[in-house]
């Protein structure tokens, strides 16, 4: 197949944060330097390439941008500043954009402006269905029972149809990433049943992040706080999101604490908290490499989720000591951070929680389909033997 | 001048005419004071320049001549020019007057921006006018730097018939070529090459070698430059010295041998190497026990050396004498490559420097030439065990040659070193030659091999049997007793790990420590990469900024072996040029405010 050049597309790419592509001379430094790269998968500096030639096809085809967790170690050694990891950043941002079908995600990351507005109407919209809702059919000086402003079965049956809309467009976007990696791709035919055998690894890296603390053998840190700081996290965002899907009204009926869910509210909250003042005191401080460079969009990734801890947390000790009136009123808020969030979703880095996990599944789907195509043959021989 | 001029003189003057120092008013007054001004204007406010109105000016005055003076005035000419046109004047007469343009700023701004102004207002080019006259030249030349290049300047001179003082900080000359085996591409023995010009400047009677000394001072002009050089002493009486080794047998002192890049190791008192000219012992006071102990211990040498020729009462000593031209040809520093981390250098015993490898492979070297990996052995005076080279040692079976170290990296040094691609394959041809069995990687990102005959060196090493693998190497680990070389292969796309036995990473060249210093010294420029600066990139590619001072070789810039001879033997032709003629080209700072009006106005009329 003849391959397609878009000598454009080194300048889309700017808009999503790789300004240095042009700068690289290919000499290897950071594909060698990866702890990620291996014998099927080399990277940064092949994506880099693509990315100078206008390989659009390659690269929305690949799979590598999603194998790199940035520990920054790339860009630190380039000889040429071309920041090999900001661009495997920028491409994952691309592709993101490419997997949304709608047009939507590229839209947002072209320009903050439009995100930003877009999280404002939304919350505004909330905030006004809210607070109608619960002046038609509540007290605003009760939190919950009977005569709630915002009862949990209201907002139970608002978070499913939330949650329906969210995985609809996620499911789509997830679609178009397996078309585009396993089938568009090509080059290696792939077993049904690969899919099964390879299946544990979505869990296994969704829930370990393991690839992420292999970077740390880079840092000489002690502790690999970014990993641990991001695995708590993510294990905390998704520990909330189950708790408040499906057992809210055991989370919101009060005063007295319901230990059985609010152990677990607890323990995911500090992880959330954590996570949040540990990235934006990155972000402002710019000491390692892969905070340097923050778009708008991360910014209101950051700035929403400090909202929602916050006025969760809030809402939460305010019900508990009987200051109804103010839990009401910083729920309502709480919830207006939600919704935006919860739909900008699919559209956002964000997504990366899903694709990346999905990412590592694929991969691992491809390298056993490639060493099945050579008849057991180990992918890993020396391509050059002694003389 | 055939016809009457009448000239007006425009100054500019924005307050920010080089940084406050220049005087605009006292530039004024002298220029009302030169021959047919008419009138001297001060303006400040470029916006109001309205042509009509100047137009006008010209018309009332009868001006036919128009000088603009000032920082960059060449901004304003266009609205002088239409002003001229109007007044019906010759539009050519709007002269510029550029202090910018013409290096004011340097010495005596007020002074030099007035010859500029009159040059303007006499008519003449102020590069015609500011040339500097000639003065004499003591025929004696110095020459700092016994490596190749300096050797080459010195002979060329010498053998013209003067008197050339050579200084080298060490104590022999050779520089690097001397440690060098083989030169590319033609394969000589680097030693065999420059054995016979070494001997040449030590037994040439118009050479005055100083080895060990340092060049304190230079003051002067050109022409005339007073040298203050220290000499210091090594202790051992050169006319009584037959260098028969005695004395370093007895000596129990054991240091790192700079010459070996310490790889090897010599005694206190030693001989750089057995070649070495001028060709006598030397006593390195700094590990000397005797010199340490004032006297009070061992003196081992002394005891044993039959012709008395060692003296340990020798003081160090100043000579100053004046030369007429100055050979800056200082060489360079290589790359230290223990600030690249990832190689290990340094950490593991087996990854060497280029000039650590040349040593090795050399017949001079430890090893007699046999390349061999290290080795631990214990140590028995110190009880430690190192890691050493010895003839017995393994040979290695795979060796992997990274190119680029600290070369063409915006982290450490941004240009191209430009003899590491070359010197690499000579590498990986004596690899291939004297161990025909093992492996050989070369690991590079760009192939330069630009000279005559590289490409097909290039070519022919391939046809030997070396790997050559596009892709810099990122790492080299230590695996089991080997080593683990990790990179990628670029042009096939694949990650390749090998083991090797041995890594040469091929240093780039830098500027030595001490160039800012000599710089300094001297009143020489350096670019920002650190070499001396030439006068001009394409045809004065070995004057300086200063008269009667040259560079040669790499200290202006990398630059392989021929290429330095070249340069070298170019140099000692602009010297001798000089001589011959007795005069030498001032320096064009030194030009006095009259000279340059005296100049102009000789050539106006």
């Amino acid at each position: 197949m003849a391959v397609r050049v878009n000598p454009k597309l080194i300048d889309e790419l700017e808009y999503f944060g790789a300004q240095d592509v042009i700068k690289c001379y290919h000499c290897g430094n950071c594909s060698a330097t990866c702890t990620h790269s291996d014998e099927v998968f080399v990277f940064p500096r092949r994506s880099m390439r693509y990315l100078q030639m206008g390989l659009k096809t390659k690269l929305e085809t690949s799979i590598e941008p999603w194998l790199c967790y940035y520990c920054g170690q790339c860009s630190e050694q380039c000889p040429l500043g071309a920041e090999p990891g900001e661009s495997m950043m920028s491409l994952r941002r691309w592709l993101i954009s490419r997997y949304d079908f709608t047009g939507i995600s590229r839209k947002f990351f072209k320009s903050t402006k439009l995100e930003l507005l877009f999280v404002i109407l939304i919350a505004l919209l909330a905030g006004i269905g809210f607070l109608f809702y619960g002046f038609g059919h509540g007290d605003i000086h009760v939190y919950d029972g009977a005569n709630a402003f915002l009862p949990s079965h209201f907002i139970h049956a608002f978070d499913l149809w939330l949650a329906a809309a969210m995985f609809l467009f996620l499911g789509m976007n997830i679609f178009r990433m397996w078309y585009f990696i396993m089938i568009k791709s090509g080059g290696v035919h792939i077993p049904w049943w690969l899919y099964i055998k390879k299946f544990y690894l979505l869990p296994w890296h969704f829930f370990t992040q393991k690839r992420y603390a292999e970077c740390e053998s880079k840092i000489k840190s002690k502790v690999f706080m970014p990993w641990l700081v991001h695995l708590g996290l993510m294990l905390g965002y998704v520990i909330m999101l189950v708790l408040v899907m499906i057992f809210l009204h055991r989370l919101q009926s009060g005063p007295e604490i319901d230990w059985s869910v609010h152990a677990l509210a607890y323990l995911a909250t500090v992880g959330l908290l954590i996570g949040t003042i540990y990235m934006v005191k990155g972000r402002i401080k710019k000491e390692q490499v892969q905070y340097q460079k923050s778009q708008g969009s991360d910014w209101i990734f950051l700035v929403l989720l400090m909202i929602i801890v916050v006025t969760g947390v809030f809402q939460h000790i305010c019900h508990r000591l009987g200051m109804e009136m103010i839990a009401n009123i910083t729920y309502v808020i709480h919830l207006m951070a939600v919704v935006p969030w919860l739909l900008r979703m699919p559209f956002t880095k964000w997504a990366h929680m899903l694709y990346r996990p999905l990412a590592m599944y694929f991969a691992g789907i491809r390298k056993n389909a490639l060493v099945l195509e050579k008849e057991g043959a180990p992918i890993s021989q020396p391509i050059r033997q002694a003389a | 001048m055939s016809i009457q001029k009448k000239i007006g003189v425009y100054i500019y003057e924005n307050g920010k005419e080089g940084k406050g120092i220049i005087d605009c008013r006292a530039i004024a007054e002298y220029a009302k004071g030169l021959p047919q001004v008419d009138r001297v204007t001060l303006f400040s406010e470029p916006k109001k320049l309205n042509p009509l109105v100047l137009a006008d000016e010209f018309k009332k005055a009868g001006l036919n001549r128009i000088v603009i003076a000032g920082e960059s005035p060449g901004y304003f000419k266009p609205a002088f020019t239409r002003a001229m046109a109007e007044a019906g004047g010759d539009p050519e007469e709007v002269r510029i007057a550029s202090f910018r343009e013409h290096g004011v700023g340097l010495e005596g701004p007020t002074d030099r921006a007035k010859a500029v102004v009159a040059c303007a207002v006499f008519g003449i080019p102020f590069g015609l006018a500011a040339v500097p006259g000639k003065v004499p030249v003591n025929p004696a030349t110095l020459v700092i730097g016994g490596g190749v290049a300096g050797i080459q300047a010195a002979l060329e001179i010498a053998d013209a018939g003067y008197k050339v003082y050579l200084v080298e900080r060490l104590g022999t000359i050779g520089g690097h070529m001397a440690m060098f085996d083989k030169t590319f591409p033609t394969l000589d023995c680097a030693a065999c090459i420059l054995t016979p010009k070494m001997v040449a400047v030590g037994q040439h009677p118009n050479i005055e070698l100083m080895v060990l000394a340092d060049v304190q001072d230079v003051t002067g002009r050109p022409g005339a430059y007073q040298v203050k050089v220290l000499k210091y002493t090594g202790r051992v009486d050169a006319k009584a010295c037959v260098a028969c080794n005695a004395c370093a047998e007895a000596c129990p002192v054991s240091v790192p041998s700079e010459f070996d890049v310490g790889i090897a190791n010599r005694k206190a008192i030693y001989i750089p190497f057995p070649q070495a000219v001028p060709n006598t012992y030397i006593i390195d006071g700094a590990n000397c026990t005797y010199v340490q102990s004032e006297g009070k211990k061992c003196g081992a040498c002394m005891k044993k050396c039959a012709k008395d020729a060692i003296h340990f009462d020798t003081k160090d000593e100043l000579v100053e004498f004046e030369v007429g031209n100055i050979i800056v040809a200082t060489g360079y520093d290589t790359f230290d490559a223990r600030r690249l981390e990832r190689y290990n250098y340094g950490v593991l015993p087996n990854v060497l420097t280029s000039l650590e490898f040349e040593r090795l492979t050399n017949a001079s070297g430890p090893t007699g030439g046999k390349i061999v990996v290290k080795t631990k052995k214990l140590n028995k005076r110190t009880k430690t065990e190192e890691w050493v080279f010895d003839q017995e040692n393994p040979k290695p079976k795979a060796v992997a040659i990274i190119h680029c170290v600290g070369s063409r990296d915006q982290n450490f040094n941004p240009y191209c070193s430009r003899v590491c691609c070359m010197y690499s394959l000579k590498f990986g041809h004596l690899v291939r030659e004297k161990l025909p069995d093992a492996a050989c990687y070369e690991y590079y990102i760009d192939m330069r091999a630009f000279g005559k005959g590289y490409e097909e060196f290039f070519e022919r090493i391939k046809d030997e049997g070396v790997h050559v693998v596009r892709g810099r190497s990122a790492k080299v680990v230590a695996h089991g007793d080997r080593m683990m070389i990790r990179g990628e292969d670029i042009i096939h796309e694949t990650l390749i790990e090998l083991p090797v036995d041995m890594v040469l990473l091929a240093v780039g060249l830098q500027a030595t420590a001490d160039a800012e210093r000599l710089a300094n010294m001297l009143g020489i420029e350096r670019v920002q990469d650190g070499w001396f600066s030439e006068l001009e990139y394409n045809v004065e590619p070995t004057s300086t900024e200063r008269g009667g001072i040259f560079v040669a070789g790499v200290c202006q810039g990398p630059k392989d072996i021929p290429d330095t001879v070249a340069q070298a033997a170019a140099v000692a032709a602009k010297v001798l040029k000089s001589i011959v003629s007795g005069s030498i080209q001032g320096s064009r700072h030194r030009l006095t405010l009259l000279d340059i009006e005296q100049r102009a106005m000789s050539l106006a009329v």
